[in-house]
């Protein structure tokens, strides 16, 4: 046996696994509280009348999720750096069939694909991007110990090549090409959560590999600008930003479902109004069993209850930090803190949304919302930062 | 930064390093800071903004269905209802919301699609006219109507409220409930039949008795302020308006965003406080006696102006029944129901026709007078009846004696103006019970001028003349009298005068009542009422009326003597024509002029109490303006003389006669009165005649006999039946038989002695009634309770009623 197969087979992290399980059942039950009153009232829909139906398509997904994420705890995840490169290569190919016929459209957009099973390829592509990024990124330094490439610094081209190379521009030229390749098919989708999602947990992976930061800053007050194009001068942006600041004004239109998300959570008070017993989950707040489950939590179960699922969540990322931090190589820490920033974002954004904190876009609570092949990749990605938490080298006995 | 690791674990430390603070850094700010403003947003929405999000949440997850508090009960005096409310429904129909849920329908149900998804509209139309067809073919079958007219209205397809059908009973609103609710399963198709058609609870007010008490009850009414609900307009209805109600309840139930009621275990209830139930001094019984005595009255006597009637209880207040005429039903108080009225109506209509501008202010006048209540809400001369307050207030201040003696040469001349009594010859020498019997003007008027106009002014406030009685009727008016300085000043001496007597002031009923209440009782100003309790829906009392005295303004002694002068007015004076024996009547007739209006109508008005000693029943009955048989006619067209002794005084005497039966009080007969009274005939057959006529005689009976021999072979009447003391008694003897039947005579006209031998001589009895002074040439019969020619058993007891003309009232020329 290998050194590599015996440490595989390391303990996996318990208190990290303890967490997912934990959050996975809330979820599962909060899931059935909030999607039974709208799967039993819409009787001429794909629920048939039937309350359980959302409940138990999501049990048999989190079944699958679970299954996946032990069968990849199981995986060396040495492998993963093999693998990273056709699977980026595989999602930018599906990103571009969603906007071939082969892609199915809803609510406006293009994301689905339906290959047998409908799924968003973006949820392969988030973590194909972690991957690759990660697995890249971890032979930064072993690169630079090799001979560094010799530019001609007599022709121009060498100059300008050797001045790039020291600003560290070449270095990022893949990851860049890789990240505007993925937007791009995103923004024809259009996905904006997508989007951000997948530059948020990229930017994660490249902030924590050491690249410098006025990279960072560049390009964050180039998004920064970008964004304020976008909010100030494109008329989708400016009533999006209106509906969430004055959610009144539109309560035909968006305004609506932060009205009424904003109803569900006050409603909630300190400790709810108890748990099955919403009563905006009756058709009066949208999405209620998707992206706004989280304010059906928060009127049944409360500030208090609330706040101790936050807490979940946030001590679930912690210790995905802290695991990245005790990772056994640079690729494990970087894979973590790719996957880990994912999880982390989308439920600070879910929540800033729901609570109106941020404006309203669709993005998903992790465990949560509705969503099979989310749950299951989500389930899936937890199983990889299992799997390199086996291989933690066991603190030396004193 | 150290440049040199002391532990370096790869050669790589620095590009370590900061790997491992850059991970802590997200750590610390994904882990920890960026959850800080969400928990803080949580906060805000949760715990500062609670109750606003609270409230908009109650808001649009619940509907609060009201439910109607009942209106209180009104009961009269015995138990019986006189107003009851009961819940109807209003159906109404949606005819747009047809349209708009038959649409949802069919972009969510395959079935309505065809193969591309597209809503196929031919069967959309066909369901539609599917779903009409049943709909109306229902309602057809429920409201009785064509099913054409229903399909009419299902196709106003801009209509949201068609209203189909109101005041549905509860076993026809649960077969719309059981159409709505049942439908669905019926036809196959959720289209939301509940918002289509639906029942609006309202309530319905019944008054059981119709116009028994109307003006009392009043009747309840939108009004521009009570936004679409129906309050009091009218007498208790309004008066007692806010106890009635109650305060309406609230089922809250959930529901869901789509508008439909949540499952029920989400019902909470706020009870809400039914209306309290009235319990009146009212008997109907007696409402109706009044009613009837004043209906008999108008019709008998061609009456144009109606009248009223007021019962009362002299000893607490406690109204027993009031009755207006031209009358309305609460039910239907729109509707014109007297029949003067509607003649007058119908001439208007045939002369102006019904679109005219006068139909509609005669309809109006119509309309208003039916519903005023004259008792409370109208004024009036109150003549004659008046002339006791008068003595009443000089006895009591000791000005005069009750043997005083006045001279009445048949006027008087006052501050320059001759003021006649109603006799033109004069009265002559009179006491005062004497001047009261006469009802004498000229003598009231040197009481009046001895009591004078300041000390007269102080009786009428103590009396509560000057003041609403604040009896607890809705619309209660006030008294006209002269300015207070103009009356005491120094020429006022002819308004002293002709208010002595009961003129040339207004008051209403009421109030005069009232006055005269405390005149008989001892003196107690007592505030009139007609609820003698409330109720709450459990039974239990929440107000029960206690007799309320305002004052006392006269002693006992005065009340005591005015008591006896007052009987002696019935017994012997102008009042004899309210005499029934037994009852112990006390009164004052009067014939009012109404001052001011152009015409020579009288108000005919009659005082009455009984039984004297201790009266149990107060009336004060009052004919306005009987028909004159030609202008200046003194008689009616059916020849009675027009004046209260005459056409009020036999009235009210029945009708006291009635209340204190139906009271159950013994009659208390005068020795005189006691050898007419009743007595039993025994069984005479059998026995020697003069055996017989001994047991017979013993009884208070005469005997005549008819045939020969010795023992008595039969009799009239036979043994067990009750006739008057005094009655002739039939015995038969040897082979003479009494005859089987006979008829009955005309009695009227004839004087009680003719009477009495017109009806023995046939083998009848007569049992008189009203005016018993025999002596007086003018009594005579003026109805009988059989009318003549009816064939009646031998033996038969005849009710014959006597009445004398009473000429106690002649108008003032001017």
């Amino acid at each position: 046996m290998t050194i590599e197969q015996q440490l595989a087979r390391g303990p996996i992290d318990l208190p990290f696994l303890a967490l997912v399980l934990l959050l996975t059942i809330i979820g599962l039950v909060m899931l059935l509280s909030a999607s039974y009153a709208s799967a039993y009232y819409d009787l001429e829909g794909e629920t048939g009348g039937n309350p359980y139906y959302y409940f138990m398509r999501q049990l048999v997904f989190a079944v699958i999720g679970l299954v996946a994420m032990f069968i990849i705890t199981k995986i060396d995840y040495q492998w993963l750096r093999l693998l990273s490169v056709p699977a980026i290569f595989v999602s930018i190919l599906l990103l571009v069939l969603v906007l071939t016929p082969l892609g199915r459209s809803g609510g406006g957009a293009q994301r689905w694909l339906n290959l047998g099973i409908r799924f968003q390829p973006l949820e392969l592509a988030k973590i194909s991007v972690i991957m690759f990024f990660a697995a890249r990124l971890s032979k930064r330094n072993d690169q630079l110990k090799g001979p560094p490439k010799k530019w001609n610094r007599r022709t121009p081209v060498g100059r300008i090549g050797a001045f790039l190379d020291r600003i560290g521009f070449l270095e990022l030229v893949p990851y860049g090409a890789i990240l505007l390749v993925v937007l791009f098919l995103l923004y024809k989708q259009p996905h904006m959560s997508g989007m951000i999602l997948v530059l948020i947990s990229a930017a994660a992976v490249l902030f924590a590999s050491g690249i410098r930061l006025y990279w960072f800053l560049g390009a964050g007050s180039l998004a920064g600008g970008a964004l304020w194009f976008l909010i100030t001068q494109t008329e989708y942006m400016t009533a999006r930003i209106d509906a969430w600041l004055n959610p009144l004004n539109d309560l035909q239109g968006d305004g609506w479902q932060l009205w009424q998300s904003q109803i569900a959570i006050g409603s909630g008070g300190l400790l709810g109004v108890g748990l099955g017993n919403s009563r905006q989950k009756y058709m009066f707040l949208p999405e209620e069993h998707n992206d706004f489950i989280f304010a059906i939590v928060c009127e049944e179960l409360g500030l208090v209850g609330a706040c101790l699922i936050i807490a979940l969540f946030a001590l679930l990322i912690i210790r995905g930090y802290w695991l990245a931090l005790h990772a056994r190589d640079r690729f494990g820490t970087l894979l973590i803190v790719g996957l880990t920033t994912l999880t982390a974002a989308q439920t600070l954004l879910n929540i800033g949304v729901v609570t109106g904190a941020l404006p309203t876009t669709g993005i998903s609570l992790p465990f949560f919302s509705y969503g099979g092949t989310a749950l299951v990749v989500q389930l899936a990605s937890m199983g990889v930062i299992l799997g390199v938490s086996r291989q933690i080298v066991a603190p030396k006995a004193e | 930064m150290r440049r040199q690791d002391p532990k370096p674990r790869r050669s790589a430390g620095k590009s370590n390093r900061s790997l491992f603070r850059r991970t802590i850094f997200l750590m610390v700010c994904l882990g920890v800071v960026l959850f800080i403003p969400m928990v803080a947003q949580l906060w805000k929405l949760q715990i500062t903004q609670h109750d606003y999000w609270q409230e908009r949440a109650a808001g649009q997850q619940l509907q609060s269905v009201a439910v109607n508090a009942g209106r209180g009960t009104i009961y009269d005096s015995q138990g019986e209802v006189l107003a009851m409310s009961a819940t109807t429904y209003n159906l109404i129909l949606s005819p747009a919301d047809l349209i708009r849920n038959v649409n949802n329908l069919a972009e969510n149900s395959a079935e309505l699609q065809d193969e591309a998804g597209e809503v196929d509209e031919d069967k959309v139309q066909a369901l539609l006219d599917e779903t009409r067809q049943n709909v109306a073919e229902f309602l057809a079958q429920l409201l009785d109507r064509d099913v054409d007219t229903f399909l009419r209205r299902l196709e106003r397809t801009g209509s949201y409220y068609e209203e189909l059908a109101t005041y549905l009973e509860e076993d026809e609103a649960e077969q719309v409930r059981q159409f709505i609710a049942g439908y669905r399963e019926e036809s196959g198709w959720n289209m939301g039949m509940p918002s289509i058609l639906y029942l609006v609870e309202t309530a319905q007010r019944y008054y059981p008795q119709s116009s028994i008490a109307s003006h009392i009850l009043g009747f309840i009414a939108e009004n521009e302020n009570s936004g679409g609900e129906r309050v009091g307009a009218q007498g208790l209805e309004a008066a007692y308006q806010d106890l009635l109600t109650g305060t309406s309840g609230r089922v809250v139930t959930g529901k869901t965003g789509l508008g439909s009621e949540l499952l029920s275990s989400y019902e909470e209830y706020f009870d809400g406080q039914d209306g309290y139930d009235l319990h009146l001094t009212i008997d109907s019984k007696i409402q109706a006696m009044a009613e009837q005595t004043l209906a008999e009255g108008i019709e008998t006597y061609d009456v144009k102006e109606g009248g009223f009637c007021i019962v009362m209880d002299p000893s607490t207040g406690a109204i027993l029944a009031m009755a207006s005429s031209p009358e309305f039903d609460p039910n239907h108080y729109v509707e014109i129901i007297t029949q003067s009225l509607q003649e007058e109506l119908a001439s208007v209509a045939q002369q102006y026709g019904e679109d005219s501008e006068e139909y509609s202010a005669a309809r109006s006048a119509a309309y208003n007078e039916q519903l005023l209540n004259k008792a409370v809400s109208f004024t009036y001369e109150p003549g004659s009846v008046f002339k006791p307050l008068t003595v009443a207030m000089a006895l009591e201040e000791g000005i005069i004696d009750p043997n005083d003696h006045y001279y009445c040469g048949g006027s008087k001349v006052v501050g320059g103006r001759t003021i006649h009594c109603h006799q033109r010859r004069g009265h002559g020498d009179q006491n005062v019970t004497q001047a009261l019997e006469n009802s004498c003007n000229v003598a009231l008027m040197d009481i009046g001028e001895q009591i004078g106009a300041e000390l007269m002014w102080q009786y009428w406030e103590d009396f509560g003349l000057m003041e609403t009685t604040g009896i607890d009727l809705a619309g209660e008016v006030d008294s006209y009298f002269w300015p207070e300085d103009e009356f005491k000043g120094p020429y006022g001496a002819q308004s002293v005068a002709v208010a002595s007597f009961g003129q040339t002031f207004r008051v209403t009923p009421i109030q005069m009542i009232r006055a005269f209440a405390s005149v008989i009782n001892g003196g107690h100003l007592l505030t009139p009422y007609v609820v003698q309790s409330i109720t709450d829906d459990a039974g239990s009392t929440v107000y029960y009326h206690e007799t309320q005295e305002a004052r006392q303004v006269l002693s006992e002694t005065t009340s005591e003597i005015l008591r006896g002068m007052l009987e002696s007015v019935v017994a012997n004076g102008s009042g004899h024509n309210a005499y029934m024996a037994g009852y112990k009547i006390a009164g004052k007739t009067g014939t009012s002029e109404k001052i001011g209006e152009d015409t020579n109508d009288v108000v005919c008005s009659f005082m009455g109490l009984a039984p004297v000693d201790n009266p149990k029943v107060l009336v004060l009955l009052a004919y306005d303006s009987p028909e004159r048989a030609n202008g200046t006619s003194q008689y009616t067209p059916s020849g009675t003389y027009i004046s209260g002794g005459n056409i009020t005084a036999p009235m009210a005497g029945q009708l006291i006669a009635d209340i204190l039966d139906y009271l159950g009080m013994e009659k208390q007969y005068t020795s005189q009165e006691l050898a007419s009274s009743d007595t039993t005939m025994i069984r005479a057959t059998g026995y020697e005649l003069t055996v017989a006529k001994g047991l017979v005689q013993d009884r208070g009976l005469n005997v005549r006999t008819v045939g020969t021999g010795n023992i008595v072979t039969g009799q009239v009447p036979a043994a067990g039946v009750t006739l008057p003391g005094g009655s002739t008694v039939i015995l038969y003897l040897g082979d003479e038989a009494p005859e089987e039947q006979v008829e009955v005579p005309n009695v009227s006209g004839m004087s009680p002695a003719r009477a009495k031998e017109t009806l023995e001589n046939l083998g009848l009895f007569l049992r008189s009634t009203g005016v018993s002074d025999y002596t007086d040439a003018s009594v005579m019969a003026v109805n009988q309770s059989m009318e003549a020619g009816t064939m009646v058993s031998i033996g038969t007891v005849v009710e014959v009623r006597f009445a004398s003309n009473v000429i106690d009232y002649a108008p003032q020329e001017a």
